[in-house]
Order: C-alpha cells, then sequence, then structure tokens
C-alpha cells in the first residue's frame, strides 16, 4: 500500500453541512412526496376532524422543503461571496469549448475503461461538476419553482400566488405542473445511486479518501504504489 | 320586441313581479361575490341599461353548455334569462332558421358594431381550410373570423372554447383549436367546464351587463369570482382528506361513508371551478357529492391527463399503462444495474492491472 504523503482540506464546513442537510432534505422530501402522491398507510380510526394524518405529510414536505430551499440559497451565497476556491464553481465553464476539451474527454474516457490511468482532481472532476450542475443546481431549482408555485395554489393571491404563479399558465394547468413535479423527482433517487456509485468507487481507486472527506473535509494523495 | 328594452321591462311584459325581479338582482350580485351596497348599481343597471346584443355561435361542439345554461337555478329565471340578455342569434335556440337567421346575425353584426357580445359555444377545427364544422353554408373558422370582427367582447362558453376539450384530445384528427387562437385582438373570458355552472354562465353574462366591463379575469383568462379556487379547497369532504381517509374502491364502506376520492382519481385539488361551492341543478349536489372522482372538465387537456381513475396520469408516448412512477422506478433500476455493471468491469481491469504489473 502507497504511503499517506498529504492531505488536503477541501471541503469547508459549510460545504460539508449544506451537504448533509441536502442529502437528508432530498430523502425526507422523496419519502413524503410519494406518500402525498399516493397515500398507503390505512385511515386513522375515528372522526375525521380529530386527524391530521395526511396533512402531516404535506406539512412535514412542505417544511422539509423549505429548509431545502434555505440551504440551496445559502450554499449558493457561499459559492459566489466566499474565497473558497473548491466551493466557488470557478473551474466549471460549460459555455467555453475549452472546457469540453481534453480534462473533460479524458474523465468520460476513464469512465469508459477506454483509458488506464485514472484522473484525479482535489474538488469535483468536470464530469462530476456537469452532473451536479444537471441534477443538483437545474433539478434543485426546478422543484422549488413548481414546488412553490403548487405552494401557491394553496392561497390563491397570496404572496407565493403572486411570485410563482406565473408557473401555471407556462405549465397549462395546475395538473400539469403537479405531474412535471413528480416526474422530475425521480432524477433525485437515479442521481443518489450514481453519486454513491462514483463515490465509491474513486474511493476504492484512487484511494483519496473521497467518502470520509465530506464528513471530515480532508482528502488524501497516497504514494503510488512501486511493484515490490 | 324592440331592439333596445331595458331587463326591467322584459319582466314587466313578461308579468314577472317586481318583487321576484329584485329576487333576481340580489342573486345575482351574491353569486358574483359583490357586496350588498352594489345591489342598487346592479338594480339601476337592470332597470336603466338596454340589454346587450348577444350574438351565440355554436362550433364544434356537444351543445352541453347550452343544456346547462337553459337550467340556470330557477325554472322562472330560465326564462327570464332568455329574454334578458336579447339573445339575437343563437342557431340552436332559435325558432326561425336558413337564411332568416343569417339575416339577423348579419343585422346585429351591423347595427351594433362594436357593442355586442359573442358568446361562442365549441371550437374551430382548422385542418382542410375548417370544413370539419360547416355552419349555415359556410366553415365555423370564417363565421367566427367574420363575426367576432364587430364584437365589443368574447365569452367563450364550456371547455371547448376556452382549452379544446375533447376535439382538439390527442390526436386531434380535425386540428381543432380553442378560439383564442383565432381572435387574437378581442378581450375573450373563459367560461371552462364541461358544461360550466349555469349559475357561472350567466353570472359572467350579468357582470358584463352590470358594469359595462368585463369580469376580472385570472392568468388563464377565467373569471375571478367563479374561477380562483380549486374546486378542493371548498370540498365537503377536505376534512377526510385531510385525516388520510380515502375512498379505497367504489363498493367499500368507505365510500358509503363518504371519504375523500383523492386515490380515485379525483382532479378536484387540481381543478379550478365552483362545483363545489355553486353546485349544480339548482344546488342539488356535483360529481362528488355523487360520490364520482372529479375528472378536472374545467382544466386545459383533461381528456389526455388520463385515466379518470387513478391519481397519476399515463405518460401517454410511452405507451398505455405507463405511469411517471413505472418509468422512476425504472430509471433507478437502471442506474443501481449500471452501477453495479461498472463495478464489475472496474473490478476485473484492476485485476489485470495488478496481474500485468505483478509481471
Amino acid at each position: 500500500m502507497g504511503r499517506l504523503i498529504e492531505e488536503i482540506y477541501v471541503w469547508r464546513l459549510p460545504v460539508r453541512v449544506y451537504h448533509w442537510v441536502n442529502a437528508l432534505c432530498i430523502v425526507a422530501l422523496m419519502v413524503t412526496g410519494l406518500y402525498i402522491a399516493s397515500p398507503v398507510l390505512n385511515p386513522p380510526l375515528g372522526e375525521a376532524v380529530w386527524q391530521h394524518n395526511f396533512v402531516m405529510w404535506r406539512y412535514v414536505h412542505y417544511c422539509v422543503a423549505f429548509i431545502f430551499i434555505g440551504n440551496f440559497l445559502y450554499r449558493l451565497y457561499y459559492a459566489l461571496l466566499s474565497d473558497d476556491q473548491y466551493a466557488k464553481f470557478g473551474g466549471f465553464r460549460p459555455w467555453s469549448p475549452k472546457w469540453w476539451g481534453a480534462p473533460f474527454k479524458e474523465q468520460v474516457a476513464s469512465y469508459l475503461f477506454l483509458r488506464k490511468d485514472e484522473p484525479n482532481y482535489v474538488g469535483h472532476n468536470p464530469v462530476a461538476a456537469l452532473a451536479h450542475f444537471i441534477f443538483i443546481f437545474c433539478g434543485s431549482t426546478f422543484m422549488i419553482l413548481t414546488g412553490m408555485a403548487m405552494y401557491g395554489e394553496n392561497r390563491p393571491g397570496g404572496f407565493t400566488d403572486a411570485v410563482f404563479g406565473w408557473l401555471l399558465p407556462l405549465f397549462g394547468s395546475s395538473y400539469n405542473l403537479h405531474f412535471a413535479h413528480h416526474v422530475v423527482a425521480w432524477i433525485f433517487p437515479f442521481y443518489v445511486i450514481v453519486h454513491l456509485y462514483a463515490v465509491f468507487r474513486h474511493d476504492v481507486v484512487d484511494r483519496t479518501s473521497v467518502t470520509s472527506s465530506i464528513i471530515t473535509g480532508y482528502k488524501h494523495k497516497v504514494e503510488d504504489e512501486h511493484a515490490i | 320586441m324592440p331592439a333596445q328594452q331595458t331587463f326591467a321591462e322584459v319582466f314587466k311584459s313578461r308579468g314577472i313581479s317586481r318583487r321576484d325581479f329584485l329576487k333576481f338582482c340580489s342573486l345575482t350580485s351574491v353569486s358574483l361575490g359583490l357586496s350588498p351596497a352594489l345591489l342598487p348599481k346592479v338594480i339601476h343597471a337592470m332597470e336603466n341599461k338596454p340589454r346587450t346584443p348577444v350574438i351565440w355561435l355554436h362550433g364544434l361542439e356537444c351543445t352541453c353548455c347550452t343544456e346547462s345554461f337553459i337550467r340556470s337555478s330557477h325554472p322562472v329565471m330560465a326564462d327570464i334569462l332568455f329574454n334578458m340578455i336579447s339573445l339575437d342569434y343563437d342557431d340552436t335556440l332559435s325558432a326561425a332558421a336558413g337564411h332568416q337567421l343569417e339575416d339577423v346575425r348579419k343585422k346585429i353584426m351591423k347595427e351594433y358594431n362594436g357593442k355586442y357580445i359573442l358568446a361562442v359555444e365549441g371550437n374551430v377545427p382548422t385542418k382542410d381550410d375548417g370544413v370539419y364544422c360547416m355552419t349555415g353554408g359556410d366553415s365555423f373558422l370564417n363565421v367566427l373570423k367574420e363575426t367576432a370582427a364587430g364584437a365589443a367582447a368574447v365569452v367563450a362558453w364550456g371547455a371547448c372554447a376556452s382549452f379544446g376539450c375533447v376535439q382538439n384530445a390527442d390526436p386531434n384528427p380535425t386540428g381543432a383549436v380553442p378560439i383564442d387562437k383565432i381572435i387574437k385582438d378581442k378581450p375573450i373570458v373563459k367560461v371552462p367546464g364541461c358544461p360550466p355552472i349555469s349559475e357561472v354562465m350567466t353570472g359572467v353574462i350579468t357582470h358584463v351587463h352590470t358594469f359595462g366591463t368585463l369580469p376580472e379575469l385570472d392568468r388563464m383568462g377565467r373569471p375571478k369570482a367563479f374561477y380562483s379556487t380549486r374546486i378542493h379547497d371548498k370540498c365537503y369532504r377536505r376534512a377526510f382528506y385531510d385525516a388520510g381517509m380515502f375512498v379505497r374502491g367504489f363498493d367499500e364502506e368507505s365510500t358509503r361513508k363518504g371519504w375523500c376520492l383523492y386515490k380515485m382519481g379525483c382532479k378536484g385539488p387540481t381543478t379550478y371551478n365552483s362545483c363545489s361551492k355553486i353546485q349544480w341543478n339548482e344546488g342539488t349536489s356535483f360529481p362528488i357529492g355523487s360520490g364520482h372522482p372529479c375528472i378536472g372538465c374545467s382544466e386545459p387537456g383533461f381528456w389526455d391527463k388520463g385515466p379518470f381513475y387513478t391519481r397519476l396520469a399515463d405518460v401517454s408516448f410511452l405507451g398505455t399503462d405507463t405511469t411517471a412512477d413505472q418509468i422512476g422506478v425504472v430509471a433507478v433500476g437502471a442506474a443501481a444495474a449500471g452501477a453495479a455493471a461498472h463495478a464489475a468491469v472496474t473490478a476485473v481491469k484492476k485485476k489485470q492491472h495488478d496481474k500485468e504489473s505483478e509481471k
């Protein structure tokens, strides 16, 4: 085994906190969201007015959604206004053809087993950055906008309705909005699987302790293994 | 009948007492959601304003809007309403027919140019120059364009004229479009529903007549007074929804107990209409009241959001019986399978690599 030669502080506390809050929120939102779409538990006993079973699921979904939104905005704020180079998305420049050049292609080739060596990055590799952008940034933005528009429907003419209500005619109807929110929600479990696999695999292949880095903040560089 | 009759005059000539007339006025202001202070204004308008001429066109439709309209709450009221809006042209209800009737339409268009209300029931097939709906020897497409040109405002009756309804459901063989795709330069009030509630229809007309303006519209062009909240928000079964007490089948105890129809595919939570407050047929009942889930008939494209008895629509482009959840589960399963396969290949490659480096 190679010797540990360097440790790098990559994920500062705000990033780690964001990550775990986000992860917990996504799990809670997915579970409550699926339950709201399909309430499978048995009905409670007694009179309806005594019970708040289903309304609690919705309530939890809304509460967690607001934590999720706050956390998301906090992460954007941190990215834009901190001096944390690994948190700033600075290297992510998909509008420039250069970004899609050698590093990106190398990383894709490596994932497709077309290269022997594994490119290594301290922060996110270009493919990971793109995946985060699509699933986490775009996906969350979509879910937040559609979710807030539906939340606004609970109080027509209210603040949320005034700010986000324009999504209703954009999607055509309230039903379409619910449908889109439901379908797009599935990208999150999909992404969680891909993300976990990629992390575990990189940890095994690169031995950079990427898994524990999101708890401790440190990634490690290991000396290349020499033939004995 | 003189052309410029007021409502009060019509009432009088029909032998309806002043008391009934005032009752009608207050009922109308209540259904419009107006404050009691505005009641004198309604009465004043009904007594003094000449009746608004209305041309009522029928396009590609089933006439259920007219059927609903003529059942407006009170039997006497139904009769009154026929006369009060000065319905000068309606090819379904008129005694006259043929050239005689078409001449009336042309006359109104000329005499009241820019002043009449155009009410449209049904939508417009546009494919093949609109031959799929012919009225009075011309395509409905042309008739509508011609009649809309001189209208003060347009009322789109029902789901057809407002959003398209069954005629433009997939695959829409006649190229049917709602009227706002044809009439671009006139204010349009959409009164969706299949059919709309009769009191909503008469309420919209009374508003236009009383205030001389269109009612306040929401983002989708519907009158706020009737379409600002979802059926779900005022549903009398809402308590069962909040409690999590759902009907699970039509032959169950829960159905007899009248629990929430959410799991039976009720579209009440996504449907903007007044069914749960005004109800139908003199306030007798409404679909959910009769134990049937709302099918969302006043929402755009509701025919394509089927099936009616499940919460989640089929994703039509993937064939029938495929729901969003099935797609999601397949995608997540594929991700897991892909990850496993990738892991296997990684392991094999690593072994090869280790072997090579050992050599």
